[in-house]
């Protein structure tokens, strides 16, 4: 869910922009390094965000009338994470803005925000939390992804219901009125994209351990 | 996404300096977010769209196209601005005229700085934008993985698509679990092929003696004073007209 090009106040997106900057910077640094020492990770993560760029460009079954795409945050978090993916999901969502009019440029942070930074974030300590705790490899999976997405949502309407305060009830109410209106699409969706990382889990497990390996993925360490 | 960048690269303007679209249409953009909306909104949505159609010679349709997306993001959203829901006894939903004032200002602000941003998308190719990335301080490994990353997107794009058609014609998405399946069975080939293909670029730029540094020929663009300057000042133009009407 993109928050639209100038639906922002100024202020708002000036803070979200703010808040998101050092959390890519650091990422950047990081991205800079990895590249630095071994060069083959710059193709690999031009390959992946490509992939991601190109994921969010396929269309889902329609559920309940609205037609939306896989986020691929989950994945990310789970084959990167979350520290590269901060930088990897500015750059997807940069050209989703300049390719498809999808989000904007002053909407830039706060889309970053939820989609670039919480959403990874969670997922990835989902992820390695359930694993701890000995949970399948599939559950764990589901249980990323799902929340991940979930997260994400949740941020955008939090950063809505900030920057629209509901006149009588406060940002609290306006939380609610956005969580309400999106709630019927993006909880289907979010158990869908559940489900289809773990197909596609499976698939990488099952015919590209050596790569995943080769490539030190968390993966490796997994079941 | 094609037609986006089939216009950027076709358009009356390719040619311009990156940096004589840029500044009119961001300065556009700033005046759209700071002025009241209802006065610049308009004003701003009817000039970039004047310049996308009229001075870079996209059509009107295409332009028009661009701006659906956001619209019916806008449209999903900006109804509730106008409802406030009150707690006093259970809870109950209201109208209020100042969330209509507010929905109102919110969409034609938004409107208006999408237009904006879509003059820039048709008008000037992504691989433009690089050399100004880096004279903004962006290091130059993060634009070369940009830079990568756009080559990349339309190949994958093309191989989706290609999978996708397969996998329709044999009934891959007839039913939704069949689809949910489908479409996983495709994000993960993709992922492989993804990783198969960046480990061939990577061979094959090894052989050519690839040490971390991507050499690419930049087309020049001159950059016009004054075509900057006149730009600039239509912009100014629209700025104070939507300031003191």
């Amino acid at each position: 869910m993109h928050i639209a090009e100038g639906f922002l106040p100024p202020l708002h997106a000036a803070a979200w922009t703010a808040i998101s900057l050092p959390f890519v910077i650091f990422s950047a640094r990081r991205v800079t390094r990895l590249m630095q020492d071994q060069p083959q990770t710059k193709l690999l993560l031009a390959a992946s965000g490509a992939f991601a760029f190109v994921l969010s460009a396929l269309k889902l079954p329609s559920v309940t009338g609205s037609c939306s795409h896989p986020t691929g945050t989950g994945l990310g978090a789970i084959l990167f994470g979350p520290s590269v993916m901060a930088l990897l999901g500015t750059i997807v969502l940069l050209f989703q803005a300049l390719l498809l009019a999808h989000g904007g440029l002053t909407t830039l942070g706060a889309n970053v925000f939820s989609m670039a930074i919480v959403g990874p974030w969670v997922a990835y300590a989902v992820f390695h939390g359930t694993l701890a705790i000995n949970a399948p490899l599939a559950i764990s999976v589901f249980l990323a992804a799902m929340l991940g997405d979930l997260a994400t949502y949740a941020v955008t309407a939090g950063e809505l219901a900030l920057a629209f305060p509901d006149p009588v009830s406060g940002v609290g109410g306006a939380f609610i009125k956005f969580a309400a209106v999106y709630l019927p699409t993006q909880l289907p969706l979010a158990v869908i994209e559940g489900l289809l990382t773990v197909v596609t889990v499976n698939l990488l497990k099952q015919y590209s351990r050596n790569e995943l390996d080769n490539l030190a993925f968390a993966l490796g360490g997994a079941k | 996404m094609q037609a986006i960048d089939h216009h950027a690269w076709t358009n009356h303007w390719r040619d311009r300096h990156p940096l004589e679209k840029l500044l009119p249409a961001l300065s556009l953009l700033v005046l759209t977010l700071a002025l009241p909306p209802l006065k610049i909104g308009p004003l701003a949505l009817a000039g970039a769209t004047l310049a996308t159609v009229c001075g870079a010679g996209i059509p009107l349709k295409t332009a028009l196209s661009v701006l659906a997306a956001p619209a019916a993001f806008l449209l999903a959203g900006v109804p509730f601005l106008a409802i406030s829901l009150r707690f006093n006894d259970g809870f109950s939903l209201h109208f209020s005229p100042e969330g209509l004032q507010l929905a109102l200002e919110t969409s034609v602000r938004a409107l208006a700085a999408v237009s904006c941003l879509s003059f820039l998308t048709l008008t000037t190719p992504l691989a433009d934008w690089t050399p100004l990335l880096r004279r903004v301080g962006i290091p130059a490994g993060i634009v070369e993985l940009i830079l990568l990353v756009y080559r990349l997107i339309f190949v994958f794009a093309e191989r989706a698509l290609t999978g996708r058609q397969a996998q329709t014609a044999r009934l891959g998405y007839s039913r939704l679990d069949r689809s949910v399946r489908s479409l996983g069975l495709l994000t993960g080939s993709l992922f492989q092929r993804s990783l198969e293909q960046a480990r061939r670029l990577e061979i094959g730029l090894a052989a050519r003696g690839y040490s971390g540094d991507l050499r690419v020929l930049q087309p020049e663009h001159v950059l016009s004073w004054p075509w900057l300057l006149w730009a600039m000042t239509l912009v100014g133009l629209v700025g104070l007209a939507g300031y003191w009407i």
